[in-house]
């Protein structure tokens, strides 16, 4: 571990289940500002005229979807303080439904995470999942970035299904791109599902792992 | 019926339902004697930046056998699944539904928001009139600044509390705790009982009746009821319980940063402002008081930011020792402090540059009329070379926008003072190009902005008309026509929101009725100028018969007795009769740190009214 430009980067592993589902993305980083500061962690804050702690996230989650391996980055100004004593002072700060895993300095940038496996709870039959996956195609509507843009993709190349459990409550787990060029969001998959049922089918998401573009756990 | 996690991912901001916020109190439901649903009759995001809620909050929260939760009013969109599929609504805390709770309690922050308590009950299935309310529903009690003139919604509400909330909320609390107790529990008989705390207001047992020009006869007490109540206060500030955290929210709300309140009152006695007045005498905290409620505050939040909040901060006395306290700490630990309502000043070069006073409170004035008569006539003691000055300062370091806010329709105005706005405008924007040391390459940017004024209870113009809302838009042409340059930008609000608020502000019992029915017919919340539905409520006071200009546009003559004269705020009639003649003449009073002028909140015998001068 070493500073290098009066900082180093530690990267922290978190869950965000309960509760903790509904805060978006965007309020997760106000939030985690908060707790680092509460914690009493030696941040450092960026140069300039709104100084700021560096605090950065890989792959953002969707609302409501639960994880137990959400990575965030944030930059300290000393190295006295133990990974241990990190998520020690930090789980003290977190509130309901988030919680600190393990800490190590960070290496690999963020943007080499490519994908993300994710285990998916539905109210409907085994049957239904399993005609609904062997269509030949799975086409869903994705928000651009142009405003009101809407873009149809057929999701069904990037699907890697792992496994398939359970009879009238199926529990599926999935891995799905997750990176800078592709990303498909789990609710993408239960909104085609739900248009291929013909009906609304209650499901809850829950990110396991995230991967590099080679599949190895990204660390 | 969905579960209430299913609602959530179906609404905007859902993180506003969940609760489980940072240092939210959690208890168990078996080990409280009472549960408390404060309610704020307006969205979270209002709702959660007030100050009056966390203090209640976490003093609640400290006794053991209490245990208050917060409760907030939906959004649209959640409440149309709320009355689908017909979920009551809950406190954040427990998820309980309000029907669950001793007490719900709302505070009155401001006029508009009484549709949206209506609306709150009612989707908490509780019948919305007192009247209705047996043993079997919880006490629905309320406070804040409306409460000083609560009787357009006296028929909804079973107790209201005048004044600060810290000692006398409990208070009741208690004494409904004793009467459980002891099994002398009924609703009729507690809200007897309670009715002789001080500061405890039950309108039911005050009988009102009217002349036939329709102005208030008389307000009887029944029996064994005093005849008057007086508000409460907190002598002693510095020994009053300050909460140690604040819930943290997830989203972004209005204020979203600690608070530090370093006094109460005001000694300026603008003659528009109710604050000025109700909450009189200014009572003030110790500066190391002060410094360590922030430092706290600031920890156990991880806020990056604090406010020093009061009605007009640079009138605290030992602001000039608090600054270098708090700053000791807040630059070590990259936490701003934000002040608001600043004269810029007071401050030394250096002072000011660390606070970043000019950055941070934006160049903003608040002059509130046009010419010299006329903010003499409101007691607004502002004068052009105040503001010159430091405008001037503030362009010499950089800046090139001035935010200017006014009021419009004041008492004695004419439209040489509505001229006067946009010529005070010009001279900032002339001071602008004549100075050399002025930002080069920019234009000078002065924006006005103009809100009509409302008289309210407990000032000097409580007997004053409103201006017609056709005398508002002749007065806003007249502003619009004496601008002449682009560098000024204009923005005069709807007066109709305005006219509401004359109404309810300075209204009676029978506009219970009106609020009842136009809640009924669809509004809820009118702070929304989205929601707001004027002709809705036009067509209300139309239908019951009830003329909004009686209680808006006429002017009361000093022998009235008016609808809240029963209630005690320690500012005597008489002191207000006196300011309110010289407003019309023009003629300015001394604030209460230069000469005492004998008010009445000296019966309290605290604060300024005993500081050595």
């Amino acid at each position: 571990m070493s500073i290098v430009n009066g900082f180093y980067t530690v990267r922290l592993v978190f869950s965000k289940t309960g509760r903790a589902r509904y805060i978006s993305h965007l309020d997760l980083n106000r939030t985690m500002a908060r707790v680092l500061r509460r914690a009493g962690i030696p941040l450092w804050y960026t140069e300039g005229f709104n100084k700021h702690p560096y605090i950065t996230f890989a792959a953002p989650l969707s609302l409501g979807c639960e994880s137990l391996c959400e990575r965030m980055d944030f930059r300290l100004t000393d190295e006295t303080l133990s990974m241990d004593e990190i998520v020690a002072r930090v789980n003290k700060a977190m509130p309901e439904g988030l919680q600190a895993i393990s800490a190590a300095e960070a290496v690999r940038k963020m943007s080499a995470v490519g994908f993300a496996k994710y285990r998916l709870q539905l109210s409907c039959d085994r049957g239904i999942v399993g005609a609904f996956l062997e269509q030949p195609s799975i086409e869903v509507e994705k928000k651009t970035k142009k405003k009101g843009g809407v873009l149809t993709v057929d999701i069904k190349p990037h699907l890697q299904i792992e496994e398939i459990k359970g009879e009238t409550a199926t529990e599926l787990t999935a891995i799905l791109p997750c990176s800078n060029e592709t990303t498909v969001n789990p609710t993408l998959l239960l909104t085609a599902r739900s248009a291929f049922a013909g009906r609304e089918i209650k499901a809850s998401s829950l990110r396991l792992e995230l991967y590099d573009i080679d599949g190895e756990i990204f660390a | 019926m969905p579960t209430l996690d299913e609602l959530f991912l179906s609404v905007q901001k859902p993180s506003r339902y969940t609760g489980g916020e940072l240092n939210s109190v959690m208890k168990d439901k078996a080990a409280v004697d009472v549960r408390f649903a404060f309610c704020f009759p307006d969205l979270y995001e209002v709702g959660m930046s007030h100050l009056g809620m966390k203090i209640l909050y976490g003093l609640f929260n400290e006794q053991p056998d209490i245990w208050c939760e917060r409760v907030f009013a939906p959004d649209t969109d959640m409440e149309a699944l709320m009355r689908e599929h017909d979920i009551p609504l809950w406190a954040l805390e427990s998820r309980d539904p309000l029907t669950a709770f001793d007490f719900v309690g709302f505070t009155l922050q401001y006029e508009m928001s009484f549709t949206a308590i209506l609306n709150m009950l009612d989707l908490a299935h509780i019948p919305v009139r007192s009247a209705d309310r047996d043993e079997r529903y919880p006490l629905v009690v309320a406070g804040g600044p409306c409460a000083c003139n609560p009787e357009p919604i006296a028929d909804f509400v079973d107790i209201f509390f005048l004044g600060e909330g810290e000692e006398v909320d409990l208070e009741v609390v208690r004494l409904y705790q004793q009467m459980k107790k002891d099994g002398s529990y009924s609703k009729a008989a507690f809200l007897h009982a309670a009715a002789q705390i001080e500061g405890v207001y039950v309108p039911a047992l005050y009988e009102v009746s009217y002349n036939e020009d329709g102005t208030v006869a008389a307000v009887t007490p029944q029996e064994g009821v005093p005849a008057t109540v007086k508000k409460r206060i907190i002598r002693d500030l510095d020994s009053c319980y300050y909460p140690k955290s604040f819930v943290v929210p997830f989203t972004d709300i209005v204020f979203d940063r600690a608070q530090s309140e370093i006094f109460r009152g005001c000694i300026r006695g603008c003659r528009f402002c109710q604050a000025g007045f109700i909450y009189r005498p200014v009572r003030e905290k110790l500066p190391e008081v002060i410094d360590r409620q922030s430092h706290d505050l600031c920890r156990s939040t991880g806020y990056e930011e604090f406010s020093l909040s009061s009605l007009s901060t640079s009138d605290y006395t030992k602001l000039e020792e608090l600054l270098p306290m708090l700053l000791e700490w807040s630059e070590r630990e990259h936490t701003n402090i934000s002040l608001p309502s600043l004269r810029v000043d007071g401050f030394s070069e250096e002072l000011a540059q660390k606070l970043n006073v000019l950055r941070r409170a934006g160049l903003t004035f608040a002059p509130e009329a046009g010419t010299q008569r006329l903010r003499d006539a409101i007691n607004k003691n502002v004068t052009e070379e105040e503001i010159f000055r430091t405008v001037t300062k503030a362009f010499n370091a950089g800046w090139s926008a001035v935010k200017l806010y006014f009021m419009m329709g004041l008492p004695t105005e004419t439209f040489e003072d509505v001229a006067g706005i946009a010529e005070l405008g010009q001279k900032l924007v002339n001071l602008f190009y004549q100075n050399p040391n002025r930002p080069k390459g920019k234009g000078v940017t002065i924006s006005i902005s103009c809100a009509c004024f409302v008289p309210k209870p407990f000032t000097p113009f409580q007997w004053e008309p409103q201006d017609t809302a056709e005398q508002l838009a002749q007065k806003q042409e007249h502003l619009r026509q004496s601008v002449t340059t682009k560098k000024i930008s204009l923005s005069m609000h709807d007066n109709t929101t305005s006219y509401l608020e004359a109404v309810l502000a300075r209204g009676d019992r029978r506009l219970c009725a009106a609020i009842e029915e136009v809640w009924r017919r669809g509004s809820k919340l009118d702070a929304w100028s989205e929601h707001f539905d004027y002709d809705r409520w036009m067509g209300v006071f139309a239908d019951l018969g009830i003329d909004p200009a009686f209680y808006a546009n006429r002017r009361r003559s000093y022998d009235e007795v008016l609808p809240w004269d029963h209630l005690d705020y320690g500012v005597t009639k008489e002191f207000l009769i006196r300011e309110s003649k010289k407003a019309h003449e023009a003629l300015t009073t001394p604030h209460c740190r230069q000469q005492c002028q004998a008010c009445g909140a000296a019966c309290w015998k605290e604060g300024v009214c005993v500081e050595h001068r």
